[in-house]
C-alpha cells in the first residue's frame, strides 16, 4: 500500500511579494529570486517541515494579480488551485503571500482565492518595510475579520517570522477554516446562479463558486473552454447572465472587482494605522533615476561604470589564470615529447583551447556580481521603466522587459519568461526579440577582442565604451525588427505598461553571491564538458591529415628560413592543409567582405552550436598555426601578431580595428546558439518562427559586420 | 596503427560520441516539454517539478 501523500500547500500572491524568497526559506531550496516581478513563470515544489505537524509539499506558483487568467503563467496558477493540472492534486491549503505595505490591492487576490473554498493562511510579507514606513497592522483583527484564518507578519528576505509561517500552515491544515467571502449584489448573484445551473445541467458536474464566477466574469472565456463547455448554448447562457448583471446597473466585467473591493474596504477598516512616515527617500531617488532626460544618461553611466569595473578588476586574476595556463602548458608539453601527436592534442588542443575559455572566468564572476547587486537593489526594474519608451515605440508590451532582461544573461530563461505575456502576438514578437539581447555567452568574445585590440591601442575608456556599445547593438537591432514585426507582420495591439516598481533594498550578499557562484559553476562546467569536447574535435580537424609532403613543400618554398621560423612556417602549412583549413578557406570568400580570414571563418562556423566556442577554436587554430612561436600560449599574443599571408591585404594585420569591430558586431547579432533556436521552436509551437529568427539574425549579422568593416576601412584613420 | 594514434583516436571519438549523446538527450528533453538548453535555466524557471 502506498503511503498517504503529504498535504499539498500552494504559495500564491501578487508578483514581487517575495513568494520565492519565502519558498526558499521554508523548503531550504534555491529557487531563483529577483527584485522585479515575473521571475517565477512556472510551478516549482519542495518539502516544508512543520515540526510536530509533519511535512507538507509546498508549491511555488507564478505571481498574479487576479484569478482572471490571461497569460499562460497565470493559467498555471488557476489550474493548480483548481486541481486541473494533469497528475496533480488540488491543494489542501493556500498560503497567500501579501505585501504588507499594500494590503488593499494584495488582498483582492485573497478575496478571489476565498471563493475557491480552500483553507487559507495569510502571510503579510515585507513587514520590515511596513514598519519602516510607519504602518501598524493589527494582525489579530485582520485574522478575525477574515473568519479566523491564520494571519502572520513576516519578512522572508530577512528570515523573520518564518517559524510563525510554518505554524500558520499547520493551523490552516488542522482547522481547515475558510476565509470570509465577498457578498455579491443581487443581480450578480442571480447571474451566477444561472451560470451554475447551466454548468450543472449541461456538464453534469457541480461547479464550485469560483468556477461559476470565472465562467461569468472572464471575458476571454478560457474557464468555460477548459470545462469543455462550448457551443451556442454556452454563449446563450453567458449572454443572458451578463445581460442580467447589466440590467442590475453593473458592468459584467467590472462587477467582480467592485464587489471584492467593497468587501475589502469594510474588512480592512481599523486594521492598518498609518504612522505618517513617508516613502519620500525612495520617491526622491526615483525622481532622479526615472527623470525623462537624466534617467537614460544615468543608466548609460551605470552601465559604462559596470563594464569599466569588470575590465579593471578582472585584469589581474585573468593574468594569473593565463600565467597558470602557460605554466601548465610548459610543464605538460615536454612530458609528451616522445609522442608529438598526443603532445599537440594536450598542449595545443586541450590546454590552449580550454585555457583560453577559462581565462574569462574572473570577468564573468565580476559581471554577475554587479548585475546581481543591480537586480537586488531594485534598479533593474527602474531600467525597465526607462527602456519602456523604447519598447512602446516599437510595439512591444511593457511585460517584454523581464524576458528581454533575462535575455542579457541567457536567452533560454528569457524565452521561457515570455509566458507572462497575455497577448500571443506580443509574446511571439518578444520571443523573436529576446535572442538579440547580448547574452553572457557573447561576453568572452567581446572581452577577448576589447582587451586584445581596443584597450591596448585606444585605452581602457574605449575598451569599456566598446563593451557597452556591443551590448546595445543587439537592442538597437531588436527595436526596428520588433517594430516591423509588431506593426506590419503580426499587427500587435499596443499594450499598457504594467510593471510594478519594487522597493529599493540593500542587496542580500548571500543571494548575490549564490547567483554569482551558480553562473561561475555553469561557466566552469561548460569549459570542462562542451568546450572540452568541441576543442578536441576542432584540434583533430585542424591537425589532420598530416602529410609529410606538406612540410617538405613548406621547407622547399622558403629555403632562407631556418630554426624556429621554419618550424613556424611548417606548422602554419599543416594547419592550412588540414580539414578545418580546407573547409575554412572554401567558405572564407563568404566572410571576406566582413574582413574575416579563414581562421576567423572557422571560428565563426564552429560557433553556431554555441557562440563562446570561437574563443577555444581560435585558441586551438592559432596555437597550432603558430607552432614553436607560441611559447606564451596566450591567444591574444598570437592574434595580435597574425598577418594576412596573401591577397591585396598581404602583410597587414588580420585583426585590424575594422575586423575586430566587424567580428564583435557579427557575434552581437548572429543567432549562434542551438539551444536558443530549439527553445524558440518549443515556445512558439513550431520551427517556422525559430527558422525565421535564425535566418533574420544571421543575415542581419553578416550585413552589419560587412557594413562596419567596409565603413571603418574607408573612413576611420588607422590607429 | 601505433599506440599514440589509438589513444588520440579514442579521445576524439569519445568527445564526438559524448557531444552526440548530449544532443540526443537535449532533443528528448525538448520533446518532453522541458528546457533543452545546457545553461541550467531549468533550475531557475522549471516547467514542472
Amino acid at each position: 500500500m502506498s503511503p498517504e501523500p503529504e498535504p499539498l500547500v500552494a504559495l500564491v500572491g501578487n508578483p514581487n511579494t517575495g513568494k520565492s524568497t519565502l519558498f526558499n526559506a521554508l523548503t531550504g531550496l534555491r529557487q531563483r529570486v529577483g527584485n522585479y516581478p515575473g521571475v517565477t513563470v512556472a510551478r516549482k515544489s519542495g518539502q516544508c517541515d512543520l515540526g510536530p505537524a509533519g511535512r507538507v509539499e509546498l508549491v511555488d506558483l507564478p505571481g498574479l494579480y487576479s484569478l482572471a487568467a490571461a497569460s499562460p503563467d497565470e493559467q498555471v496558477v488557476v489550474d493548480a488551485l483548481t486541481g486541473r493540472i494533469s497528475g496533480d492534486r488540488r491543494p489542501d491549503a493556500v498560503l497567500l503571500v501579501v505585501d504588507a505595505t499594500n494590503l488593499l490591492r494584495n488582498l483582492f487576490l485573497a478575496s478571489q482565492v476565498a471563493e475557491l473554498g480552500v483553507p487559507m493562511a495569510v502571510v503579510l510579507n515585507q513587514a520590515d518595510v511596513a514598519r519602516e514606513q510607519g504602518l501598524r497592522i493589527d494582525v489579530g483583527l485582520l485574522s478575525r475579520r477574515l473568519g479566523g484564518v491564520p494571519v502572520v507578519l513576516a519578512s522572508a528576505w530577512k528570515g523573520e517570522g518564518v517559524s510563525e509561517v510554518r505554524r500558520a500552515i499547520a493551523q490552516a491544515l488542522a482547522d481547515r477554516r475558510l476565509a470570509v467571502r465577498a457578498t455579491w449584489p443581487a443581480p450578480v448573484a442571480a447571474a451566477l446562479d444561472e451560470v451554475t445551473a447551466a454548468l450543472r445541467s449541461d456538464l453534469g458536474v457541480e461547479p464550485t463558486a469560483a468556477e461559476a464566477q470565472r465562467t461569468l466574469f472572464d471575458a476571454a472565456g478560457s474557464t468555460a473552454v477548459r470545462f469543455g463547455w462550448t457551443g451556442p448554448r454556452r454563449d446563450l447562457v453567458l449572454r443572458s447572465a451578463r445581460d442580467k448583471v447589466r440590467r442590475g446597473g453593473y458592468n459584467p466585467f467590472a462587477a467582480e472587482p467592485l464587489a471584492h473591493y467593497a468587501h475589502l474596504r469594510v474588512l480592512l477598516e481599523g486594521v492598518v494605522e498609518e504612522g505618517g512616515a513617508a516613502r519620500s527617500a525612495s520617491a526622491a531617488v526615483d525622481r532622479l533615476l526615472l527623470h525623462r532626460l537624466l534617467g537614460p544618461v544615468l543608466f548609460a553611466a551605470i552601465m559604462l561604470g559596470l563594464f569599466a569595473s569588470v575590465f579593471w578588476l578582472a585584469k589581474f586574476p585573468m593574468g594569473w589564470i593565463q600565467d597558470g595556463v602557460d605554466l601548465l602548458r610548459g610543464y605538460i608539453a615536454p612530458k609528451f615529447a616522445a609522442t608529438p601527436m598526443l603532445q599537440s592534442l594536450v598542449a595545443d588542443g586541450v590546454i590552449s583551447g580550454v585555457g583560453a575559455f577559462l581565462s574569462f572566468l574572473p570577468q564573468i564572476l565580476i559581471l554577475f556580481l554587479f548585475v546581481g547587486i543591480l537586480e537586488d537593489s531594485g534598479y533593474m526594474a527602474r531600467a525597465a521603466f526607462i527602456m519602456d519608451r523604447l519598447f512602446s515605440w516599437c510595439g512591444l508590451s511593457g511585460k517584454s522587459f523581464v524576458p528581454l532582461l533575462s535575455g542579457f544573461a541567457c536567452a533560454i530563461p528569457g524565452l521561457l519568461s515570455t509566458r507572462t505575456i497575455e497577448d500571443p502576438k506580443a509574446r511571439l514578437a518578444t520571443a523573436f526579440a529576446v535572442p538579440f539581447m547580448s547574452c553572457s555567452a557573447r561576453f568572452p568574445v567581446y572581452a577577448l577582442m576589447c582587451s586584445a585590440f581596443i584597450g591596448p591601442v585606444y585605452g581602457s575608456g574605449w575598451e569599456s565604451a566598446a563593451m557597452v556599445g556591443m551590448h546595445c547593438v543587439g537592442l538597437l537591432f531588436a527595436v526596428p525588427v520588433a517594430f516591423i514585426l509588431t506593426r506590419f507582420v503580426l499587427r500587435v495591439r499596443p499594450q499598457p505598461f504594467v510593471l510594478e516598481l519594487p522597493r529599493y533594498q540593500l542587496p542580500k550578499p548571500r543571494d548575490v553571491l549564490w547567483r554569482m557562484w551558480q553562473n561561475a559553476a555553469e561557466f566552469v562546467s561548460k569549459a570542462g564538458t562542451v568546450i572540452f569536447a568541441i576543442t578536441v574535435i576542432v584540434w583533430a580537424l585542424s591537425y589532420f591529415p598530416r602529410d609529410p609532403a606538406v612540410a617538405d613543400r613548406a621547407r622547399t618554398a622558403e629555403p632562407s628560413l631556418t630554426g624556429e621560423a621554419l618550424e613556424r612556417r611548417v606548422q602554419a602549412a599543416y594547419v592550412e592543409q588540414s580539414w578545418m583549413g580546407r573547409f575554412g578557406k572554401a567558405v572564407q570568400p563568404v566572410f571576406d567582405p566582413c574582413g574575416f580570414d579563414w581562421k576567423i571563418t572557422v571560428g565563426v562556423l564552429a560557433s553556431f552550436p554555441a557562440r563562446e566556442v570561437i574563443v577555444s577554436t581560435l585558441g586551438v587554430t592559432y596555437s597550432l598555426g603558430e607552432g614553436a612561436e607560441a611559447d606564451s600560449g596566450q591567444l591574444r599574443t598570437a592574434m595580435q601578431s597574425a598577418r594576412w599571408q596573401e591577397g591585396p591585404r598581404a602583410g597587414s594585420p588580420i585583426f585590424s580595428l575594422a575586423a575586430v569591430l566587424a567580428l564583435m558586431v557579427f557575434f552581437a547579432l548572429c543567432s549562434q546558439c542551438g539551444a536558443t533556436v530549439a527553445t524558440l521552436a518549443q515556445e512558439t509551437g513550431g520551427w517556422k518562427w525559430a527558422f525565421a529568427s535564425f535566418a533574420t539574425m544571421t543575415v542581419l549579422a553578416w550585413l552589419a559586420a560587412t557594413g562596419v568593416y567596409q565603413a571603418v576601412i574607408r573612413f576611420a584613420p588607422p590607429a | 596503427m601505433n599506440v599514440e594514434a589509438v589513444i588520440v583516436s579514442a579521445c576524439v571519438g569519445a568527445a564526438f560520441g559524448w557531444l552526440v549523446r548530449r544532443w540526443i538527450a537535449a532533443a528528448r528533453r525538448r520533446r518532453d516539454g522541458s528546457c533543452a538548453g545546457g545553461c541550467g535555466c531549468a533550475d531557475k524557471v522549471g516547467k514542472g517539478r
